[in-house]
């Protein structure tokens, strides 16, 4: 999982006033995010990526549920412009589909490990003490686990579907946001207008939900960016060893494990085009993550 | 026995009658040209080591030969174990499946009382500690075996040792077994005496470790001492090389080192051994591989003397050749299936109908898996006796598939058993009941074709098998299979043979069949016969066992020819390509080697040039 640099929005921001984005932040985030190029780029390649996945498969008919092992490892050539793969289904075909459960887990996962994260990690930091002491205790507890052998253990013991695999992978994949914003909530429940809402009776649940989430808003965004991309690798990597979704269903790391078989017999059409689409995704990714983390540090916005 | 892992696949045996006494020569195997061994002759002392590549996540991690099914893989049996420890009889001439008495510890039985005595004469073999092989270390044997037959994998009820009703030594070279019937000379042969593997009488026969050895198995609750005390030393790996138990050996090699962890076995030959030949090199290397695609990569690289080719990986052969390696296909003597719990209480009924069976069987493509995920490397399996190597046990049944792909009749057989057939949807059962057209006693109307099946992960074959086969079911039959994917250990311990609520599974493709041996005369009754240990999928047909039986009582083929007719047509499982036990690539360095389909390797005649 990738450590975030926090944008430090309450550091620098004005003691007591709420760091809620007002249309004018949003411009100047807006700004700072156009400014970076490779940000850019890797908002087209997401884009591109996400239509390709999602919308190729209407204007590129292939039958990714039937299999035919007599065309099995066919080259490309006229019929199917990626070749066939090592149970005959169109490769080009098998990429988009196999990139629609591989985005979906991924940003499913992401979302989900940040909403728990978040929430877990503001309860922490704001309530403090020993409830913060047994909650982090936990996260410490988890984070010491190797992930991919508990990965794979899960995986092994429960039945694998979609739904299965985006709850495995945001299982862990909580731990780094819940951390995170926990350290950004110790920052904020200090500030001036916390302290307001506490003197003007306002409830802990209101403090947590109204202004800390968010003013910790940037560093959520940044983080599942990030999430995202990790949890792509994660699946990628379970279906690489050969945890992933049960056939017919694809997605892009079995489908390398599966290539990686065939290395030495010259097939590459099994191997590089969904290594390049995994790369991307993960790069694309991470440029908008590093673009996302600079827009909301207000250091860097002009004034 | 069930192969384990092996970078290609399976194995068959085929056992044969050549051992002089003219009874068992019509009951034998055509064999062709055997292997090219010089017996006899010792090689000239030679340095080195020979590093024999093991099959993908396969090792060796078992040394007492009798052993539950956890542990009955190949590599236990014939490349561990029968180095060091030396079945009574020897099995595979060259690269044929017959009997090899030049290489048994015994000579060839002699039948008298009307072939219900059976007499051994054992050979001048000598232990590792200087002591003689004799009667009494089969005896042992015998004694620690009729008390653990619940574990031993290939017991069938009735059979062996129960059939040997009682035996005696009557001196330290003889052994006599007297027999509840007279059975086929040629049977009793390959298939029960096969199983006997003596064992240091002199040095094991203890309760426990301080113990003095006396004569304990002599009683039956003795010999469960004795057998528990040597299973509890087989069950600490990591003593294996160190223990002197272990040490004391009648076969060609003895253990060097052995890393529990990883499965990396040295061997160095045994200075005492007595057999015809003594290996001429330094030592003997069984180097395990995860993948075979690392095995392949470590082949590339000159790092292993005899090695394999996945087949995924056939078109590097000359690549591999260039390198100093030969490539030679080792085929074994076995067949290749998957079985259906028969015995499964939601959907048993429908496993044990035949028209099911058949219609299954019917969308099994194996000449197209052969070609396209053996690339060529495996034969057919169309009935339970191999047709791989040539031989003349095989029906012409067996050699022409009864069940051809043919999805149409697949189809049509079903409507015709009272099923709606939906293509691309889930058939359902729409009229029960057990007269002529209905869908079968216990199945109920409505009942969905939707089954589980669990298979292993270990081979890109087998998943493809499964992927095309789960494709064509639901494509034409309406069938749905859920496929999920588990290790080869984890598939066979599932697939065990049970009854009643907890039996819950319904079908298991471990992707290897059964290697006959040590019932090399492919009879069945250890993987087809009611009550077998390891009949899977507890399928159950008094024909089919009547059948068996008779076998075993019939010298000639004809009963065989009529076991396997029979049960072809029966499907007790579902037939499966047989892929090739693996590509194998031998150093040029390497020579005296040939590979027998029994897959038992003797390594003593290798010979190893600079």
């Amino acid at each position: 999982m990738s450590d975030v640099v926090l944008p430090n929005s309450a550091d620098d921001s004005d003691a007591g006033v709420p760091e809620k984005a007002s249309p004018r932040g949003s411009k100047a985030i807006l700004e700072v995010f156009l400014q970076n190029k490779l940000a850019l780029v890797g908002v087209v390649s997401l884009i591109a990526i996400t239509l390709f996945c999602f919308v190729g498969p209407i204007f590129y008919h292939t039958n990714q549920v039937i299999s035919n092992l007599a065309n099995a490892n066919n080259p490309p050539g006229r019929g199917s412009p990626l070749g066939t793969d090592f149970v005959g289904y169109d490769e080009l075909g098998r990429l988009m589909v196999g990139g629609q459960s591989s985005l979906e887990i991924g940003f499913s996962a992401a979302i989900l490990a940040a909403f728990v994260g978040v929430l877990w990690g503001a309860v922490a930091g704001y309530f403090g003490g020993l409830i913060d002491s047994v909650m982090m205790r936990i996260v410490d507890a988890l984070l010491s686990i190797p992930v991919l052998f508990v990965l794979l253990l899960m995986a092994a013991i429960i039945k694998v579907n979609q739904l299965n695999l985006t709850l495995i992978v945001a299982f862990f994949a909580w731990l780094v946001p819940a951390r995170l914003i926990r350290g950004e909530t110790l920052t904020l429940r200090s500030r001036e207008y916390i302290q307001a809402v506490k003197g003007m009776g306002g409830g802990a649940w209101r403090s947590i939900f109204v202004h800390i989430i968010p003013n910790a808003i940037g560093t959520i965004v940044v983080n599942i960016t990030f999430q995202v991309a990790d949890a792509i690798l994660a699946l990628a990597a379970l279906g690489y060893l050969g945890f992933g979704l049960p056939p017919p269903a694809a997605n892009w790391g079995a489908m390398l494990s599966q290539g990686i078989t065939f290395l030495y017999a010259g097939e590459w059409w099994l191997i590089y085009p969904v290594g390049v689409l995994i790369v991307l995704t993960v790069i694309s990714l991470n440029f908008i993550g590093d673009a996302l983390r600079d827009a909301f540090d207000v250091r860097l916005r002009r004034r | 026995m069930r192969e384990r892992q092996h970078s290609t696949a399976t194995t068959r045996w085929r056992r044969s009658r050549s051992f002089g006494a003219a009874a068992l020569t019509a009951a034998t195997l055509a064999l062709g040209s055997a292997g090219t061994f010089s017996a006899g002759v010792a090689h000239a002392a030679s340095s080195g080591n020979v590093i024999f590549a093991l099959p993908p996540a396969v090792v060796p991690n078992y040394i007492f030969p009798i052993m539950s099914g956890t542990y009955y893989s190949n590599v236990n049996l014939y490349q561990f174990q029968a180095l060091m420890y030396r079945p009574l009889y020897w099995f595979g001439q060259g690269t044929q499946p017959s009997f090899n008495e030049s290489l048994s510890l015994a000579n060839a039985p002699v039948y008298t009382n009307g072939g219900k005595t059976v007499t051994i004469s054992m050979k001048k073999y000598a232990w590792g500690d200087g002591k003689p092989v004799t009667s009494e270390d089969v005896i042992f044997f015998m004694q620690m075996l009729k008390a653990e037959t619940s574990i031993w994998p290939v017991y069938v009820p009735g059979e062996f040792p129960d059939n040997v009703v009682s035996m005696s030594a009557p001196n330290a070279s003889t052994v006599v077994f007297h027999l509840d019937k007279a059975y086929s000379q040629t049977w009793f042969l390959y298939n029960e005496l096969s199983q006997i593997t003596p064992l240091p009488q002199h040095a094991w026969d203890k309760e426990s470790a301080a113990g003095a050895v006396g004569n304990y198995t002599a009683t039956p609750a003795g010999a469960k001492a004795v057998f528990n005390y040597i299973t509890k030393q087989a069950q600490n790996p990591s003593a294996y090389a160190t223990n002197p138990m272990w040490a004391v050996v009648d076969g060609p090699f003895k253990l060097k080192t052995f890393d529990s962890t990883t499965g990396t076995t040295v061997f160095v030959p045994n200075a005492k051994y007595s057999g015809p030949v003594k290996a001429s090199y330094s030592s003997l290397t069984l180097e395990p591989f995860t993948t075979d695609t690392a095995e392949f990569n470590a082949l590339r690289s000159g790092a292993v003397t005899y090695g394999y080719t996945p087949p995924q990986d056939s078109s590097q052969i000359p690549v591999i050749a260039s390198q100093g390696y030969t490539s030679s296909p080792w085929i074994g003597w076995s067949i290749n299936y998957f079985p259906m719990n028969f015995n499964n209480p939601t959907v048993g009924s429908i496993f044990r109908q035949l028209y099911f069976r058949q219609a299954f069987q019917e969308l099994v493509n194996q000449p197209v898996d052969i070609k396209k995920a053996l690339y060529g490397y495996g034969y057919p399996t169309y009935g339970p006796v191999p047709i791989q190597p040539k031989n003349n046990l095989s029906t012409p049944q067996e050699a022409n598939n009864p069940y051809p792909y043919n999805p149409a009749k697949s189809v049509a057989l079903l409507r015709a058993h009272g099923w709606s057939v939906q293509p691309g949807g889930t058939t359902t059962c729409a009229k029960p009941g057990s007269a002529m057209g209905d869908c079968g006693t216990g199945i109920t109307k409505g009942e969905k074709m939707v089954f589980n099946l669990q298979y292993n992960n270990g081979f890109t074959y087998v998943s493809q098998f499964m992927q095309q086969m789960k494709s064509d079911l639901a494509k034409y039959d309406g069938i749905q299979l859920n496929l999920t994917t588990a290790p080869f250990n984890t598939v066979l311990a599932n697939a065990v043979p049970c009854k009643g609520k907890t039996c819950t599974w319904q079908m298991e493709n471990w992707g290897q069949g059964w290697s006959y041996g040590p019932d090399y005369y492919p009879t069945g009754e250890s993987i087809f016969e009611t009550g077998s240990n390891i009949n899977e999928g507890s399928y159950s047909n008094p024909v089919n066992d009547a059948n068996i039986n008779a076998t075993h009582v019939v010298s000639s083929t004809s009963a065989l020819y009529k076991y396997e007719n029979y049960l072809a047509l029966q499907l007790p499982d579902v037939w499966q390509p047989d892929p090739d036990f693996q590509i194998s690539e031998i150093s040029n360095k390497l020579s005296g080697v040939s590979q027998s389909s029994l897959l038992n390797f003797t390594p003593e005649f290798w010979k190893l040039h600079s």
